[in-house]
């Protein structure tokens, strides 16, 4: 039936039942047009059910958190389903060196340097990398060689410089990485990255993803501790905040757990005078139950986090007190870590402290040394900041390895960036100062899942780009989460709209050549 | 000036021809198919059991339009001497396509419903996709070959078809059946003729020189431009077999002569020759990687040798494949029990079951004593860990202990084990690591672990065995 010209009603086209024709041939239209559409309906009918149901289907998931609760793994405690595969690794400690350690001053051995001293880097070499405010005005990027001499250590032969006498005795346990590469090149965006894969603040750190998805070890104590290092007022010391350590879209639970720096690591552990165990007991119990009014009243997912953190921190009032008892460690743990162990707040005493925390079934432990920031002076600073760190991290692996925890333990060592090879400031025969660098630094990684007695990727002459096997932060998180038996390309938590991972929404990499 | 007169007119006829409705429709049809994959993507988890109820016809219905397509051919041959075949080729043409839709669409709602993935799944959906928009193709082209206006084309587009339809069937075949299901019962002189025309492979050389420090640096400096990917001069060195054919130029290397070798000639040239490999300013080979090339020549070039003068194979230390355990699903109950009442914990390693349990105490260490213990015996097959560190156990405890057939590590670290009991131990196989920090244990007693064959950790800090602080690691109680 041909429309009429002029007729504009699509929705309602004229039919032949509403033409004047004869009733019994419109009686006779009628029944065959009904036993088509019938038919003809009826099959797009199932067609479309189909399409919906798969479609209504994708959406419902989408909504859905990654949870796979179902997993046989769920009834042993872990809901996620987590770890993905058998970990090499149960436990971490990261040893974190803030501030951006100078690489060619410590690991990545350029011998060539030498004979540049004071030449221009040429511009060839830099590229189109963006500077600091701090050198970008500078007319002239002059060379600047490392002050002190490199070594050879242990069976591997690796280069290490005398700066790190200690850590060149264990130099044959270590996976030193010398192309790890930031995007950012301050401060704040660069530790933010390197803690959370994301340079914004908000977004939950390493250790709050290991919390939330391997869970606590133990009863008794935090699943995340941080410990801080006493601050050194001759280094320059950058801010480190307790946004590195947040739980960020995650439940609160997760975030790490501070212990202060001095003698009392945890104010007001003890019951005040007069209040016995019983009584605070009562009393929590009390305030659990208004917790637990509140949670039905409102249905904030963050009580249930509040009600769990009081619980902790009850657990802790007789926990922490043994934790930081160290009048049982024999003589030999003071050999080994040195008189500065003795001092609450030093790094040493933290790094004994870590494998304390390593016994006690302590899932994540993170270690913050500030200072590394050497603008200038580097031959004034420098020795200070090795001499302050490099027994500790030596001790702490020693002891880890002849204690047998290092089959499982992983321990990290890194900065948020690493510093230019040429000088920040006037360059002189005696002194150089360094600014940021994010194209390359050098870290390191001992212990379970990773190969030991490496020294992964390359960097040229200058020690400013990377020749060889990259290894970006993501690549670098995505593969110590692999040392933990977790795929982060699957471990996932939505939020925003997002499948958010530690690894963020670029692609990342676990570093095969790194693995045991 | 013919032959342009010619073609201009080809051109212009082609270009005044409109589009008929058939190849408009064919055209959408495709595109839509084609669409298909990217719409329902395998995502390889499994959705809503109708789906997969529907899909379960797939290998049911799947015969029909093969079955037809094969069909097609005979009745096409045939139909020079009877046109009434010819005729009803047509038919069997349109039906073949329509089973062949359904079909499609069941496949996909089988592989979606059921979380299936993978390269044959992606394979055998694929080649069915693209015979279904051959079939399409065939359906435009018959017309013209009845008419005997293009007489190559449709028998052509047929022959093509009907080679697509194999290589998909034997996709499907392979997934139902497994990937060996022609081979598996292939009388043995046949299965030798295929084997040289399979895949090439080094699957038989793992551990040895060639796959340690040989293929690594062709795979690092070589394999970018003599690969799967790009075969250039027609050398690939990605696998043995293909390294020894050679490329265009012959053999690349002459066994016991490196000198003459032209693999070692090309990548050992100054770098301005225009022969130097690797070409067009890649990486050249280091002088290590060239000094270990010309050492496995100059020793045979052999792919299986385990060792060869000159050459150090990494210590990569071999990994001992972890044992699966059974699946511990159905005890979830009495794990979970048995939890509440001890308050020690039975805590998955992975979220593999068969990668087994592990014992934690750390909770109630000091209650955890023998008694305790041997309450979990029932678990034993399924736990890989015991982690007894600072329990109350004693030397009892390995009466328990050697029933954990399955144990890979045991930590008894600052207990009150002597040691007097360890040769009870000798019954564990699959043991690797045993940490007796802190105990009581003298050297004398150590002696039954030799009989432990895979234990290769085994720490005694602060133990009277005499073996102070430094690290007792690998080798010491390693029997081979």
């Amino acid at each position: 039936m041909k429309q009429h010209p002029l007729c504009t009603d699509c929705e309602n086209p004229i039919t032949p039942l509403d033409l004047p024709i004869p009733a019994g041939l419109k009686r006779q239209w009628a029944a065959v047009e009904t036993r088509r559409r019938f038919l003809g309906r009826s099959g797009k009918v199932l067609g479309w059910a189909a399409l919906a149901g798969l479609f209504s289907e994708m959406r419902l998931r989408s909504y859905a958190s990654g949870a796979d609760v179902t997993s046989p793994a769920s009834a042993t405690g872990n809901a996620l389903g987590l770890p993905h595969f058998a970990p090499k690794a149960k436990r971490a400690i990261y040893l974190f060196m803030s501030g951006g350690p100078p690489q060619m001053d410590l690991f990545d051995y350029k011998p060539n340097l030498a004979a540049q001293f004071n030449k221009d880097m040429p511009d060839s070499v830099r590229g189109n990398q963006q500077l600091t405010g701090m050198t970008a005005g500078q007319a002239h990027f002059p060379v600047a060689p490392s002050h002190w001499p490199f070594g050879q250590h242990g069976q591997t032969g690796t280069w290490v410089s005398s700066l790190l006498p200690y850590t060149a005795r264990m130099i044959d346990d270590l996976t030193i990485i010398k192309t790890v590469n930031t995007d950012a090149i301050n401060h704040e965006p660069a530790i933010m990255l390197m803690n959370t894969g994301n340079m914004n603040t908000g977004k939950p750190c390493l250790g709050a993803w290991l919390a939330y998805g391997l869970g606590s070890m133990n009863d008794n104590l935090p699943t995340f501790i941080v410990l801080q290092t006493k601050t050194n007022p001759k280094e320059n010391n950058q801010p480190v905040s307790s946004g590195l350590w947040s739980s960020g879209f995650l439940s609160s639970e997760y975030a790490g757990v501070g212990l202060r720096s001095g003698a009392d690591p945890v104010l007001y552990l003890a019951d005040p005078a007069g209040v016995d165990r019983d009584v605070r007991r009562q009393m929590l119990d009390t305030v659990e139950q208004i917790n637990r009014q509140t949670l039905a009243d409102v249905g904030d997912p963050e009580t249930n986090a509040r009600i769990a953190q009081y619980e902790m921190a009850f657990r802790m009032q007789s926990s922490v007190p043994e934790l930081t008892d160290l009048s049982k460690e024999p003589q030999s743990t003071w050999d080994l870590y040195g008189p500065d162990a003795k001092q609450p707040g030093t790094f040493a005493y933290n790094c004994l402290l870590a494998r304390r925390m390593a016994e006690r079934g302590v899932r994540f432990t993170q270690i913050y040394k500030r200072g590394w920031d050497v603008h200038g002076d580097v031959v004034g600073v420098l020795p200070t900041l090795c001499r302050e760190t490099d027994q500790g991290a030596y001790a702490l692996v020693t002891d880890l390895k002849r204690r047998g925890l290092l089959d499982d333990t992983l321990v990290i060592w890194a900065g948020e960036f690493g510093r230019t090879v040429y000088s920040q400031g006037g360059l002189s025969e005696e002194n150089y100062g360094r600014d940021h660098h994010p194209r390359c630094f050098t870290t390191w990684m001992a212990g379970g899942g990773v190969r030991p007695g490496i020294a992964y990727g390359e960097t040229d002459d200058y020690s400013y780009n990377i020749v060889k096997d990259p290894v970006h932060v993501r690549d670098f998180n995505a593969t110590i989460l692999h040392c933990l038996g977790i795929d982060h390309s699957r471990f996932t938590y939505r939020f925003q709209g997002l499948d958010q991972k530690l690894t963020s929404p670029v692609p990342a990499h676990v570093v095969d050549g790194l693995l045991a | 000036m013919i032959a342009v007169d010619k073609l201009t007119v080809a051109i212009r006829s082609l270009h005044n021809r409109t589009i008929s409705p058939l190849w408009r429709f064919t055209l959408a049809a495709s595109a839509l198919l084609l669409l298909l994959p990217f719409t329902f993507r395998l995502d390889g988890q499994s959705h809503a059991d109708w789906l997969q109820f529907l899909g379960s016809f797939h290998p049911l219905l799947v015969h029909l339009p093969i079955g037809m397509l094969v069909l097609l051919p005979i009745l096409e041959l045939a139909g020079r001497n009877r046109v009434a075949l010819r005729e009803s080729a047509a038919f069997v043409l349109y039906l073949t396509l329509a089973t062949g839709v359904i079909t499609l669409a069941l496949g996909i709602l089988l592989a979606y419903g059921g979380g299936q993935t993978g390269t044959t799944v992606m394979r055998h959906m694929w080649g069915a996709i693209v015979l279904l928009v051959e079939l399409l193709v065939c359906i435009n082209a018959r017309p013209a070959w009845i008419s005997g206006e293009h007489q190559r084309i449709y028998p052509a587009l047929l022959a093509v078809t009907l080679l697509t339809l194999t290589w998909t069937a034997h996709q499907g075949g392979s997934l139902t059946h497994g990937s060996d299901y022609l081979t598996r019962f292939m009388p043995g002189p046949l299965k030798q003729f295929f084997r040289s025309a399979t895949r090439a492979s080094d699957a038989a050389y793992v551990g040895s020189v060639y796959a340690l420090n040989i293929h690594p640096i062709f795979d690092a400096k070589c394999v970018a431009c003599h690969g799967a990917h790009k075969e250039k001069g027609g050398l690939r060195l990605d696998f043995y077999d293909l390294l020894i054919k050679g490329g265009k130029d012959g053999a690349v290397f002459v066994p016991r002569n490196p000198d003459q070798s032209l693999l070692v000639q090309r990548v050992t040239l100054s770098l301005n020759d225009k022969h130097f490999m690797p070409a067009e300013g890649r990486t050249p080979l280091t002088a290590d990687e060239t000094a270990t090339l010309r050492a496995w020549i100059l020793a045979g070039a052999s792919p299986t040798a385990a060792s060869v003068p000159g050459i150090r194979t990494p210590t990569k230390n071999t990994q001992i494949p972890l044992q699966p355990v059974g699946d511990y699903s159905s005890l979830m109950n009495d794990i979970r029990e048995m939890q509440q009442s001890e308050g020690a914990k039975l805590v998955a390693v992975s979220a593999k079951p068969s990668d087994g349990l592990i014992l934690r105490t750390i909770d109630v260490a000091s209650k955890f004593d023998d008694a305790q213990l041997a309450r979990f015996e029932r678990f034993a097959p399924f736990i890989v860990e015991a982690e007894l560190g600072r329990t109350v156990v004693t030397d009892a405890c390995f009466d328990t202990l050697s029933k954990f057939k399955n144990l890979r590590a045991l930590h008894l670290e600052g207990t009150q084990v002597t040691g007097q009991a360890l040769a009870k131990l000798s019954s564990l196989s699959q043991l690797t690591y045993l940490n007796l920090s802190g105990t009581k244990v003298t050297s004398s007693r150590l002696a039954p672990l030799k009989t432990i064959p895979n234990l290769r950790h085994l720490y005694l800090f602060e133990t009277p065995a005499g073996l102070e602080s430094p690290l007792l690691r690998k080798g010491v109680t390693n029997s081979q």
